[in-house]
């Protein structure tokens, strides 16, 4: 392949497509140390059961999704990629993390969103397209949301 | 706090102080003039503000009219029941049956799993089956069971009260079905958090049964729709007017006062809800069950010091129930007001608790299920009841300058216990402000639903939540009841119905689970 790339930023959403993205970005790095498997949470929502009677805090959720993304990255044999979690909007975040990184690709499934979540939701990798500081690959979902 | 949040919630606390009271004060008066000299004058203000809040109320009370019409349909006109009071009371006569009575025979069982004897806490889920009954009953127990009753025996008279009592226990395996089904086909996030309710098991559990897409999205989309009328009306202008009303009980018919304690209503959520500051919910929602003691307390208090009427009480329900009086609609009339009165109050077989129980940390979903069942109980039968016999025993429900809704109530309290008026309103305010912050979460799942899940779509939809609390204390009670009722119990169309077809999932699921229990197969916790 003719990209040659060191830091590929993969944001994952632990959907099928998510994680079939790491299987492509494997296939254009050297070895996984160059992949940032990243997650982007949203905001808690002050009123909801968990944050007023549970025991639900930014901290908890970072440290559910870090132990996630870190199984993830052992099933796909990306030992050793680095793994981050943010909170925010998706778009956003992930641009700012491959600036950040200084990052050369970052790989994306796109959503199958349609009618009004596609018109307020837009998608998340339209969102990245917009904002990136590096070039971005999207791949194209088959399954629809 | 992020910073664009926190500027938003300036901005939007800015333009309720700055923008409300020159709105409320300065706008032109019914004949179109404009309050502009300095000496207006307090009387002046006074007609300005009660001219607003009438037109407002006269706009509201139009849409609410044409609403009425379509979702208030009756079937057949010589029996005036609408058609979605027939559908919630055979609904949840259909479900204890076909769950063969588990209101009764899953009660001591419900019990045990609240205490905790069977909390495992590595079970997936945000909170405990005892928190995930706070939560519910933090939402249900509202105004609904201290107003709402008066307001039942106000329009349908004391018979109202059996009816009431009788959804109650029937509405039991109503929520024991939608919280299972809440259960079984939520989604737990990789950040341990929960996405479930109707909205979810009725696009999913359909498509199951072999519904074709559009028809199980187009269920989904229904209930969100109504879960977000729902949220606007009943959990939060009922409680907003009913607290204001007893505000106004208290502090007098102060000019503009409506506006005032709206606007200070909407700025407490606001702070929860939009500002993030969560210690504020937290002591709410921990304070609720003291609350509920409190007045179920104070309730008994009443009944003992008035014990020799309770009997004649009894008797005054019965009787009123079986032969009731022409100026309460008849006998339909009475059936009819409990029925929805009760359904208000416990919203069972509406949906809303699903939401808040399938939070639950648990991977048995008729676990949480029987948890459930315990809301209406409680809400209905316990603390309806009591509210009911108090307005009874009292002779509130026939004296004219008791008033309605929660004025009734407080009368009859403070008619035996006169300083309970106090300890009444503050919990009538507590009561008000957690179902209405319970309530914005349930809204807010429908909103995201069918809007997505972006920052702005979640700031628009609690922008419009705040607002409505607002539009609640100023609009009369009619209206504010009758919109209210109209989303709630519309919910129940596309809940009830789609909880009947995937009820054989449920009774699957029971029948394993009820085995595993007689065969003590459970890990005991305690």
């Amino acid at each position: 392949m003719a990209l040659h790339v060191s830091t590929v930023v993969v944001p994952i959403d632990f959907s099928v497509a998510s994680t079939g993205a790491i299987e492509t970005a494997l296939e254009i790095v050297d070895s996984p140390s160059q992949l940032h498997l990243i997650h982007v949470m949203l905001p808690l929502e002050t009123m909801s059961p968990g944050v007023l009677l549970g025991d639900v805090t930014d901290v908890s959720r970072t440290e559910k999704v870090t132990t996630a993304l870190k199984k993830l990255a052992d099933d796909h044999d990306a030992d050793g990629a680095h793994l981050a979690v943010m909170i925010g909007t998706p778009g956003l975040e992930i641009s700012d993390y491959a600036k950040r990184y200084e990052a050369d690709l970052i790989l994306i499934p796109s959503h199958g969103y349609h009618g009004m979540k596609r018109l307020f939701l837009g998608s998340v990798a339209e969102r990245v397209l917009r904002h990136a500081p590096c070039r971005v690959l999207v791949l194209r979902r088959t399954d629809n949301e | 706090m992020s910073s664009r949040t926190q500027k938003l919630f300036v901005f939007f606390i800015c333009l309720f102080l700055s923008g409300l009271s020159p709105i409320a004060f300065a706008q032109g008066n019914e004949d179109g003039n404009t309050v502009t000299e300095q000496n207006a004058g307090v009387a002046n203000e006074e007609t300005t503000t009660q001219a607003l809040s009438e037109s407002i109320d006269a706009q509201f009370g139009f849409i609410v009219e044409n609403m009425a019409k379509v979702l208030f349909w009756v079937p057949v006109q010589a029996v005036p029941i609408p058609l979605i009071v027939l559908i919630l009371f055979c609904g949840s006569l259909f479900f204890t049956i076909y769950h063969k009575w588990l209101n009764i025979r899953g009660f001591k069982h419900a019990i045990d799993i609240t205490r905790g004897r069977y909390d495992n806490p590595n079970d997936p889920g945000e909170i405990s089956h005892f928190q995930a009954l706070t939560s519910a009953l933090s939402a249900t127990v509202g105004l609904g069971n201290i107003a709402g009753v008066a307001v039942a025996i106000h329009t349908g008279g004391p018979g109202a009260v059996i009816w009431m009592m009788l959804i109650g226990l029937l509405g039991m395996t109503a929520k024991f079905n939608e919280c299972t089904l809440a259960m079984v086909y939520r989604k737990v996030r990789p950040d341990g958090t929960v996405d479930g309710g109707p909205m979810h098991y009725l696009e999913i559990g359909l498509q199951e049964r072999g519904f074709p897409f559009p028809v199980a999205k187009a269920f989904g989309l229904v209930f969100a729709l109504f879960c977000i009328g729902g949220s606007f009306g009943g959990g939060n202008m009922f409680q907003a007017n009913q607290a204001t009303s007893a505000v106004r009980g208290m502090l007098g018919d102060v000019a503009g006062i409506n506006w005032v304690f709206g606007s200070v209503l909407a700025f407490l959520v606001g702070l929860v809800i939009i500002g993030g500051i969560k210690r504020i919910g937290q002591v709410t929602e921990k304070i609720i069950p003291l609350m509920c003691g409190i007045y179920v307390l104070a309730g008994l208090v009443i009944l003992v010091i008035h014990i020799k009427q309770v009997p004649d009480a009894a008797v005054l329900i019965v009787r009123s129930c079986v032969s009731p009086e022409a100026a309460y609609g008849g006998f339909i009339g009475v059936l009819v007001q409990g029925i929805r009165r009760a359904v208000f109050s416990n919203e069972a077989g509406v949906g809303s608790a699903a939401i808040a129980h399938a939070a639950a940390k648990t991977d048995e979903p008729v676990r949480e299920g029987l948890v459930a069942m315990l809301g209406p109980f409680i809400d209905t039968v316990v603390i309806c009841t009591m509210t009911a016999l108090v307005v009874i025993v009292s002779g509130a429900y026939n004296t004219p300058e008791a008033g309605q809704g929660v004025e009734m109530t407080r009368w009859a309290f403070s008619e035996t216990l006169s300083w309970f008026p106090t300890i009444l309103n503050i919990s009538v305010f507590l009561f008000a402000y957690s179902t209405m912050i319970s309530w914005s979460y349930y809204g807010e799942k429908a909103w995201q639903y069918i809007f997505g899940t972006t920052r702005t779509a979640i700031i628009i939809y609690r922008i419009i939540f705040l607002g409505f609390i607002i539009l609640g204390a100023v609009a009369s009670l009619d209206n504010v009841i009758e919109f209210s009722d109209l989303m709630i119990l519309s919910m129940a169309f596309p809940n009830i119905i789609g909880g009947v077809i995937l009820a054989p999932r449920v009774k699957t699921l029971l029948e394993d689970y009820w085995r595993r229990y007689k065969n003590n197969e459970f890990v005991v916790y305690d």
